[in-house]
């Protein structure tokens, strides 16, 4: 039985008016379909579902007003009509958290850590204006007139081929009359945009054709990494330090703990949550490599929203998991295996890859010993987790050992930060994954 | 980060049932993440509006008598009681993704101060009057009315309008937003000088893009023929 509420409109709004119930007591509803609607102050809104199921009781009634969090109605849920099949039910609702390990198999030899997030080594993430801009541009979800939708029908075009040159990249009823007028309308579609090009070139395309080389335009998403990869090179003052980090405890605690881990939690143990929680901790002990540049201002947001680098199949991708800094290990490796995976089936919402105010990129899986990785702009710094590696040291009474260490690493922008503050946070980033004891972190 | 935002600003007197259902298409859009936010600032053709909570006995006249007059009455979907819409009257509807936790209470707030700071501007002095009402005041009366609706508690429709040059007269036909006791005023009123909507426009646009850090672009041509109707000039 779902218990639904007056909703909270604003911290400043304390009641709401039923204006009209969508739904009568025994008719079924799916989530998300709209429940009611009510009324406070100059406000009026439309109420959601929570869940998809049957309106068994309603409490409040139309007209009535009453204080925000008052029970309003009853809702058996398909959950409740089938007790059995309840963990069945309640699966798909973190489907993330176990399905990140199962679709992103990038189980790297040593350190299948990074399954849920990994970005190549030569790449950094793109900011976080771009990955929204490209998820809103995906393929399936490329805007378009219903003009344009039809033309490309009329004209058999395939519009997933077509290079946008509209706003944003959207293709306008010019580009499909372009394609046309060259006679690409009856081409194969991948060809159809070079239709009109191949016809009037001389040989040198069909010569480079003929060797071999593949002809595909950049798609919406390489472009946009393109543009914000530049810019920040172009815009930031680029350092980079590096520290080595023993990780031996973390290796051992990860080999025992990772089995309850997944039995427990339902997400892959990866050393992800460990450095990030050792970031949180420097970050708010260094807010600066926290903060951003706007305008004449140095802004340092409170709370830490983590962007981490995630490639899938379009290119790279920042998710944000927000206010980590109040997170947990378990937390955290739930946040980066949902949204990982949500990254993945192209699932991300552009309010999930905005608003990072540190990154970290995580190319060790796929075996880099040392990466440079550019700044996420507008972000002070990015940290690189590389590969972690069975190496000799020379530890306490001279004597030389194995160890588990990591090249941890940070691009950052020297507009904002000094070679001091950069070190001593990398210092304590280092201190923090040496000394800290996660074991009862991670609640197995 | 500014939040990409499509600016729309019709020429001409735009009929309200075209902007009202261009408005939701972009909302439902808005909703489903397909399209950024949008700002709409347009000029409607005299028409009275009836929020949710309109009384029958604000309307003065009779629907027959506003027809009369040239003017429809609308019953819309917005909070709010009676307002006019006409020439002369900055109408704004900002088309705004308020995400996960939002505040209606608060998006409220900040309309009403991105046109206190574009009131300013101009010159005339401005204010809220929390123990009257949401809207935009100059003393007593009020120059800025303000109903907002959200579709599934989360994206914003129907907006602001702001009196620049307005026929006051019109508003005799209605007891303007319920309040039988507060007069409406504009901005020429206050000024003492012929104060235009394409004088307001911008200030009002770039006050909006402060208050909710917008960053403006134009809408692909298509969208904007949604705002075509046989009463854009």
């Amino acid at each position: 039985m779902t218990s639904i509420q007056m909703p909270q409109l604003g911290e400043t709004i304390i009641e709401g008016t039923i204006l009209k119930w969508l739904k009568a007591e025994g008719e079924s509803i799916e989530r998300d379909e709209p429940l009611f609607e009510i009324s406070t102050d100059k406000v009026d809104t439309e109420v959601p579902s929570p869940v998809a199921g049957t309106l068994t009781k309603i409490i409040v009634a139309e007209g009535e007003t009453v204080p925000v969090g008052t029970e309003l109605a009853e809702i058996a849920s398909e959950e409740d009509a089938a007790p059995a099949a309840a963990s069945a039910t309640t699966a798909p609702s973190e489907p993330s958290a176990s399905g990140s390990s199962g679709g992103l198999g990038h189980d790297a030899a040593d350190q299948d850590a990074s399954d849920a997030v990994a970005a190549p080594p030569s790449a950094s993430p793109s900011p976080s204006g771009a990955a929204a801009t490209a998820v809103d541009r995906g393929p399936r979800s490329q805007i378009l007139s219903p003009l344009v939708r039809k033309l490309a029908q009329e004209h058999g075009l395939d519009l997933s081929t077509i290079a946008g040159t509209g706003t944003g990249g959207r293709i306008t009823k010019a580009d499909v009359m372009g394609i046309v007028a060259s006679g690409g309308g009856q081409a194969p579609p991948a060809a159809a945009p070079h239709a009109g090009a191949v016809s009037v070139t001389p040989p040198s395309v069909t010569t480079a054709a003929s060797q071999g080389e593949a002809i595909e335009p950049i798609s919406h998403i390489r472009r946009a990494i393109a543009t914000h990869m530049l810019a920040s090179v172009n815009e930031t003052a680029r350092a980079w330090t590096m520290v080595e980090i023993n990780v031996d405890h973390l290796v051992k605690l990860r080999e025992r703990s990772k089995d309850a881990f997944l039995a427990t939690h339902g997400v892959k143990l990866t050393y992800l949550p460990f450095v990030v929680r050792a970031t949180v901790d420097a970050l708010k002990a260094y807010p600066m490599v926290n903060s951003r540049i706007d305008g004449d201002d140095i802004v340092t947001p409170r709370a830490v929203h983590m962007g981490i680098a995630v490639s899938y199949d379009a290119g790279l991708i920042v998710p944000v998991i927000r206010d980590v800094d109040v997170m947990n290990s378990v937390g955290i490796a739930r946040a980066v295996g949902d949204l990982a995976a949500r990254a993945r089936s192209h699932q991300l919402k552009p309010d999930e890859v905005q608003g990072a105010t540190f990154t970290i990129t995580n190319p060790g899986p796929y075996g880099s010993l040392v990466s440079v990785p550019i700044i996420n702009q507008p972000n002070a710094g990015i940290l690189s987790l590389d590969s972690i590696q069975r190496r000799p040291v020379v530890i306490e009474g001279d004597a030389i050992a194995v160890r588990s260490m990591v090249y941890v690493s940070m691009s950052w922008d020297h507009r904002l930060l000094d070679g001091e503050i950069a070190t001593r946070f990398l210092a304590r980033v280092k201190q923090n994954l040496e000394s800290w004891d996660f074991a009862e972190d991670l609640g197995v | 980060m500014p939040r990409r935002t499509w600016a729309f600003e019709p020429p001409g007197l735009v009929g309200y049932d075209a902007a009202n259902d261009a408005m939701h298409d972009l909302a439902r859009r808005r909703l489903e993440r397909q399209v950024p936010d949008s700002l709409i600032l347009l000029e409607h053709p005299p028409v009275f509006t009836a929020g949710r909570r309109a009384k029958p006995e604000h309307l003065v006249w009779s629907e027959q008598e506003a027809a009369a007059h040239g003017a429809e009455v609308h019953h819309v979907d917005r909070g709010g009681s009676f307002t006019f819409h006409g020439p002369g009257q900055l109408v704004g509807y900002p088309i705004v993704h308020l995400g996960g936790r939002p505040d209606a209470a608060a998006y409220l707030r900040s309309l009403e101060e991105a046109v206190i700071v574009a009131g300013a501007e101009l010159g005339a002095e401005l204010h809220r009057r929390d123990d009257v009402q949401t809207g935009v005041f100059a003393g007593d009366d009020k120059v800025c009315a303000i109903g907002v609706r959200l579709m599934r508690t989360q994206v914003t429709l129907h907006g602001f309008a702001l009196n620049c040059d307005t026929d006051l007269s019109w508003f005799g036909g209605i007891v303007a937003c319920g309040l039988a006791n507060n007069g409406v005023t504009s901005l020429s009123a206050l000024l003492g000088r012929d104060v235009s909507v394409d004088e307001v426009r911008p200030i009002v646009r770039r006050a909006l893009g402060e208050a909710f850090d917008l960053s403006f672009e134009d809408p692909p041509t298509e969208e904007l023929e949604a705002f075509r109707s046989p009463l854009v000039a």
